[in-house]
């Protein structure tokens, strides 16, 4: 068994610097197909995350008259926080938001000094984050009803939705491009990749005649063609990790920066999913390659 | 050893290679079949290798029916016959060595058994001293006899050459027969297609003529009848 898997690459390998040139130009292609669709995955993947981080900055602050007591507004967050919908609810008290206004405006005595001479005229703050975007006109219809009207003062909703739609805009605009190049670099490889087997099987006719003459197996005639393909995927997967991954060290920090203030991480999420990135793209350079051999060699290599 | 009954091949529609062939050879035996070009006679050892499946009648290889042998099934035949063809298809990148190892190295056998059996074999064709040398850089006989030694190295009970001296000069011919009768004399059931009227007469064993796709004739110590 080991004999047969020594064997199989060692021809694999044969075949390989047999047709050279070709095996270069089967793993540049393989490399730029990696780069196109590593890409558009990356793209993709920032695109949502950064929707994700400035959805996470939208939330509703529901203003409580100043009469009303501590334990009726910690009734409504009670009852904020049973709806499937909300994810959080915060809890300032009066004092607290007060704390807050005098700390927002110390350069303005005035400003204190009547706040000194009437007493604390805030009343609490509910800060609600619903699950998702969509969640909030539920929860805002809510807070519109009748048994909250006396309580509340005033709600703020600051929804962002212009950022978050914009984003999505560029987003599905620059997936749809990058969907278009991974498809044509796809296919592209998919053709070299059969015709460069097509061709190694064509140098190794003789050898292949011989093979079969003094009693190979069926598949060891053919698995060194397959292994060859995957000897490809390897390779490209090894020179795309190779550039992507500094040219990625260089771009990330300057995408963080430009999220700055966003709960957005790109460079600490590149590392963490670091393993997981070179794991998928040798399975997908495995599967593009193992598909177009053994087309090439179904169709090739009769045997 | 190698049985043939009423074993017809027609390839496409009408060209009749074989028709209703008999023929029974006996393990040790040494049998040349001879015809003229186009009679036949590779049909005949294509459908001893199956790389041919008769259109009708059966073949049968030992006691093994291999008339509708399974392709997985097929490296296991060749393993047991030993095949020489008048083209040496010889591997011009690999030495002497390895392309008589060739055949243990596809088989999936040892390294270790390898340099084994190889130098054994290539003594009995006498290329023992000649086993890092490349195809181009031997006579035409030398080139036939590392052929030979591939075909040997699975120690075959059969082995068939398809006119193995039909590129060679008449004394390189006579030493691959005389390889080859030697090869018969430990045992191995040899059978030599030639239209070569000298060697068969030479040789004085079983002469089997085909005419036409028909055994016309099977003489115990033939000669050349054509
Ligand atoms: N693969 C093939 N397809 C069609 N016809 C073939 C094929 N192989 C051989 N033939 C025909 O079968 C006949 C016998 O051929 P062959 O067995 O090679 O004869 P021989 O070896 O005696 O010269 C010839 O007429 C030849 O043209
Ligand atoms: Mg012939």
């Amino acid at each position: 068994m080991f004999i047969f898997l020594g064997r199989t690459i060692k021809f694999a390998f044969q075949g390989f610097t047999r047709n050279i040139w070709l095996s270069v130009v089967t793993v540049v292609i393989l490399v730029l197909t990696l780069f196109s669709v590593t890409i558009a995955a990356g793209i993709n993947i920032i695109a949502e995350k950064a929707i994700e981080s400035v959805e996470q900055k939208v939330d509703v602050s529901v203003y409580f008259e100043p009469d009303i007591s501590e334990q009726e507004v910690l009734n409504v967050r009670y009852r904020l926080e049973e709806l499937s919908q909300v994810e959080s609810v915060g809890y300032i008290s009066k004092e607290e938001a007060l704390q807050r206004f005098i700390d927002r405006h110390q350069d303005d005595p005035g400003i204190i000094e009547s706040i000194e001479e009437v007493g604390n005229p805030l009343g609490a703050t509910l800060v609600v984050k619903a699950k998702s975007i969509d969640d909030y006109p539920t929860v805002l219809s809510m807070l519109e009803s009748d048994s909250y009207a006396d309580l509340i003062q005033g709600k703020s909703y600051d929804d962002n939705q212009q950022v978050i739609n914009r984003l999505s805009d560029i987003s599905s605009k620059v997936q749809r491009i990058g969907l278009i190049v991974s498809a044509v670099f796809i296919i592209i490889a998919i053709l070299i990749i059969f015709n460069t087997i097509r061709i190694n099987i064509y140098t190794h006719r003789e050898e292949i005649g011989i093979m079969k003459l003094v009693g190979a197996s069926n598949w060891f005639v053919r698995a060194p063609f397959l292994v060859e393909s995957m000897l490809y995927a390897v390779l490209a997967v090894v020179i795309a990790i190779a550039v992507l991954y500094p040219l990625l060290g260089v771009i990330a920090p300057q995408v963080d920066s430009f999220f700055a203030g966003y709960n957005f991480d790109l460079v600490s999420y590149i590392h963490g999913y670091l393993i997981e990135i070179i794991a998928w793209q040798l399975g997908f350079a495995i599967v593009l390659s193992f598909i177009s051999s053994s087309f090439a060699i179904g169709r090739y290599l009769r045997v | 050893m190698i049985r043939f009954k009423n074993v017809s091949k027609v390839y496409g529609h009408d060209t009749n290679a074989l028709k209703n062939v008999n023929l029974h050879i006996k393990p040790g035996e040494f049998v040349s079949i001879v015809g003229q070009s186009g009679t036949g006679k590779t049909t005949l050892i294509k459908l001893i290798i199956a790389e041919e499946r008769p259109s009708s009648g059966h073949v049968i290889i030992g006691d093994w029916d291999i008339t509708n042998i399974k392709p997985h099934e097929i490296p296991i035949l060749r393993r047991q016959i030993g095949v020489i063809f008048q083209d040496f298809k010889l591997l011009p990148r690999k030495t002497v060595f390895e392309n008589a190892a060739f055949g243990l190295e596809v088989a999936g056998v040892h390294s270790k058994r390898i340099h084994e059996i190889v130098p054994q074999v290539l003594k009995i064709v006498g290329l023992e001293k000649k086993m890092n040398r490349f195809p181009r850089q031997l006579s035409g006989g030398e080139q036939q006899r590392t052929v030979i030694a591939r075909a040997l190295v699975h120690r075959p009970k059969i082995l068939v050459a398809d006119e193995p001296t039909g590129n060679l000069d008449s004394i390189n011919s006579q030493d691959i027969i005389s390889l080859l009768k030697k090869i018969n004399e430990f045992g191995t059931t040899v059978l030599l297609v030639t239209h070569n009227r000298d060697i068969v007469n030479a040789l004085r064993k079983r002469v089997v003529t085909i005419d036409h796709g028909s055994i016309v004739s099977d003489q115990a110590t033939g000669r050349y009848i054509l």
